[in-house]
């Protein structure tokens, strides 16, 4: 249910970028949100899309990039895909792994006028 | 941050402000650093893109970001965490499912421990002031922030209940967070250390259930230990799953309704610097 207080966070966070830029519309915002972030890309995307009316953001192409999530074993250093926060080391089969990639939550860009 | 969720309206936060009125004027206009008037390449790993469309600049301007949605949160938690520790005010944030006897073991901490210390309290619940009640009962100062439909607490709220409390230095100020495993898992309050609570009436398979707020806490009470004998709940199973995602986390076993393991808590209070 986070999702949408950070569906807010992310409007504000535009609205100001785009003061600070003197700019009057923002035609395109791209998020990234990584599987390992806590949260779900799916209900964030929902969330900004019924948020966004009446706000700088109203118009504008919304891009939410998701990143796959990456771990470095901690016994052997080997690097792999991680599905989720609890996954085994393929190699090693040690557990648990530092994350190292994938619970990235931002805002990459911004197109304004 | 925010102070809704799901589909809260910001009038929906209420600080109950139990101490005398001080009225601050807060300014959270933040300004970031990451803008650049040019465009940067990224290079992500993509799994999918939910939502795309093509697009061409021309003579518009991209603006370059990458700027951690939750990092107005962080920051506010992080000046939190200084304004807690100029004070010397241990900070405590008390995360778990909804039953899990937070408020019992504060009430019970509090008659055990106030005679010695300051005790303070952020009681944190959608709606009601029966929590903070009970504390004010068991001889503390407490604060009542109702999040409304809001999910958790945020730094921001906290900020504002800290400046209405008058925490006086040296004191344990804990706050007791929404009764929910997940959503306050991702947001940092400027807590010294987190603290989760699970309780014997509960699966011992919560923490691989609700892995991030297992990895983000230092200690976890596994409380009503009086009905051990009742349920089938494994406390070796519940502490190996927690420490195969965590395995610095700390463990207590306390009823907070016979007392017992509550000596090892209060040991652990005091060891807090």
């Amino acid at each position: 249910m986070h999702e949408f207080s950070m569906a807010i966070e992310v409007i504000n966070l535009a609205q100001r970028e785009a003061e600070k830029n003197s700019a009057s519309a923002i035609q395109e915002i791209t998020i990234e949100v990584g599987d390992l972030s806590g949260v779900e890309a799916d209900a964030f995307g929902s969330a900004l899309e019924l948020l966004v009316k009446d706000s700088i953001l109203e118009n504008a192409t919304i891009s939410i990039i998701r990143t796959s999530g990456k771990g470095k074993c901690n016994t052997c250093n080997l690097e792999f895909e991680m599905n989720h926060r609890m996954a085994v080391c393929p190699q090693c089969k040690c557990f648990p792994s530092k994350i190292s990639g994938g619970d990235e939550f931002r805002v990459v860009s911004l197109v304004v006028d | 941050m925010c102070d809704t969720c799901g589909c809260g309206d910001t009038d929906e936060l209420k600080i109950h402000d139990r101490q005398p009125v001080h009225d601050h004027k807060h300014d959270h206009n933040h300004d970031h650093d990451h803008t650049h008037p040019h465009s940067h390449e990224h290079s992500h790993s993509h799994d999918s893109v939910l939502f795309t469309q093509s697009h061409d600049h021309g003579a518009k301007k991209v603006i370059s970001l990458n700027v951690d949605i939750l990092s107005d949160n962080n920051r506010l938690a992080q000046l939190n965490r200084k304004s807690f520790e100029a004070r010397n005010v241990l900070c405590l944030n008390l995360v778990s499912s909804p039953g899990s006897g937070k408020t019992s073991i504060l009430e019970k901490t509090i008659k055990a421990l106030i005679a010695n210390r300051k005790i303070f309290v952020i009681e944190g619940d959608q709606q009601t002031l029966l929590d903070a009640d009970r504390i004010e009962k068991s001889g503390a100062p407490a604060i009542q922030i109702n999040t409304g439909s809001g999910c958790h607490l945020d730094a921001r709220m906290v900020d504002s209940a800290f400046k209405k409390l008058d925490v006086v230095p040296g004191s344990i100020l804990f706050i007791e967070n929404v009764g929910n495993l997940v959503c306050p898992a991702l947001f940092d309050l400027g807590e010294f250390k987190r603290v989760v609570v699970i309780s014997v009436t509960e699966g011992e398979d919560k923490p691989l259930k609700y892995p991030y707020m297992f990895q983000s806490s230092h200690l976890c009470l596994i409380n009503k230990s009086d009905l051990l004998p009742y349920v089938d709940f494994n406390t070796d199973k519940t502490i190996e799953y927690a420490r195969s995602l965590n395995p610095n986390l700390e463990f207590i076993i306390v009823s907070a309704k016979t007392g017992e393991g509550m000596d090892l808590w209060f040991d652990w209070l005091s060891r807090q610097k």
